[in-house]
């Protein structure tokens, strides 16, 4: 179908969802780096308001005040890690709308699929690939930031905290290349010009 | 007399001056670039150093097994990220020091050129509005060896630093920051107030 205008094809059927699904991941990608610095910002309040708490630091009459403070930052951490858990979930949704694309078309067309692509040279297949490694990637990191949240106001050795902080920040399951594979989704659905 | 072998020193030195008045801004503006990367290396570096000082298996994070690879190497990417920036820094250092060296070794030509019209008398001599040519000669060399230096130390010092030195890295900004040396920024600042005025005249 509208072969003879493929640059306008985007705006019709599989072509136009899978168009607007990575527009959405991109807006998502956004969302979350944006709450991850956010929740940056509130686990390194976490972080020295424990730490100096168990330094000891803080007169007795000051004590329950403090703890007020760490249970309030605790709880815009839990506020944000809330939010990115709905990001990941929006994420799955585009995953499994990826993924049933490609049952349709061999559904429709049989094994083989698609005689000619969608846009410029990526099979139906690839769109499904990228978004099943950026959900993937996404996922572990939420997995990961729950953990840290739930051991980050217990933690009593600075170094521990350290660590907790730095998984937070440098996200080490979001790999270099999902950046990558996100401006190619883009390029290839026309996002961004060739 | 030598009238157009002085006023044509005269014009490489007021070039001379103007060339190090704005590399010396260029160079502040760099340097001042510099400093929160050096900061974030030392930061860094602190995380690297807690990361390898915690065995992640005895802590609640052990249901991720494959975190502590993955985390340092995100960490000695970040590393290596902060130190790419810092090597386009020193080439912004270096245009600055080149640009003040070529010009200055132009005065010296220029000097050279005329030797033979230049006696001492007209070198030393001094008026209301300009100080002496063999004085400013001597500033002249006196900045373009500071920036010589500067950048020298600082380049060498950037290039001991590597990713998996700890020790050097946590100390990057302390280290960073005392290569500087103001007393050398001020005489540079004062000589430009010196010769404002020569500047000025044409």
């Amino acid at each position: 179908w509208d072969e003879g205008n493929r640059k306008c094809s985007a705006v019709t059927g599989s072509a136009r969802k899978v168009r607007d699904n990575a527009a959405d991941w991109h807006n998502l990608m956004l969302r979350w780096d944006k709450l991850n610095d956010a929740g940056f910002a509130a686990a390194g309040r976490v972080v020295d308001l424990r730490l100096r708490q168990s330094h000891g630091e803080a007169p007795p009459p000051a004590l329950s005040s403090a703890h007020a403070d760490l249970q309030q930052e605790c709880q815009e951490l839990l506020d944000v890690l809330d939010k990115m858990a709905a990001v990941v979930m929006k994420m799955r949704r585009l995953a499994a709308w990826q993924s049933g694309l490609v049952d349709l078309e061999r559904f429709q067309l049989g094994d083989e699929g698609r005689p000619v692509p969608l846009f410029h040279g990526w099979r139906t297949a690839q769109f499904e690939e990228a978004s099943r490694q950026l959900l993937e990637a996404y996922g572990r990191e939420l997995k990961l930031k729950r953990a840290v949240l739930q051991e980050l106001a217990h933690t009593a050795t600075s170094d521990l905290c350290m660590v907790y902080l730095s998984c937070w920040l440098h996200q080490p399951y979001t790999p270099p290349q999902a950046r990558l594979r996100l401006e190619a989704l883009l390029l290839e659905t026309g996002h961004r010009p060739l | 007399m030598s009238k157009p072998a002085l006023l044509s020193l005269h014009q490489a030195l007021r070039k001379g001056f103007q060339t190090l008045e704005s590399n010396q801004k260029l160079w502040r503006s760099v340097l001042a670039e510099c400093t929160p990367l050096m900061v974030s290396l030392g930061n860094l570096a602190e995380q690297l150093r807690a990361l390898s000082r915690v065995q992640l298996s005895n802590t609640p994070l052990s249901a991720f097994p494959d975190l502590q690879q993955c985390l340092h190497f995100k960490l000695v990417q970040a590393t290596d990220t902060v130190l790419g920036k810092l090597s386009e820094k020193m080439s912004s250092l270096q245009a600055a020091r080149d640009a003040i060296s070529n010009q200055v070794s132009g005065v010296f030509q220029v000097y050279e050129q005329n030797m033979d019209s230049l006696d001492l008398l007209t070198l030393t001599e001094r008026s209301a509005t300009a100080p002496s040519a063999a004085d400013m000669m001597e500033w002249l060399q006196d900045a373009e060896r500071h920036y010589r230096h500067q950048y020298l130390r600082r380049k060498t010092l950037l290039q001991t630093f590597r990713a998996d030195d700890l020790s050097l890295l946590e100390s990057a900004p302390k280290r960073w920051e005392s290569l500087a040396s103001p007393s050398a920024e001020d005489r540079i600042t004062d000589t430009l107030f010196k010769v404002s005025l020569f500047m000025e005249t044409q």
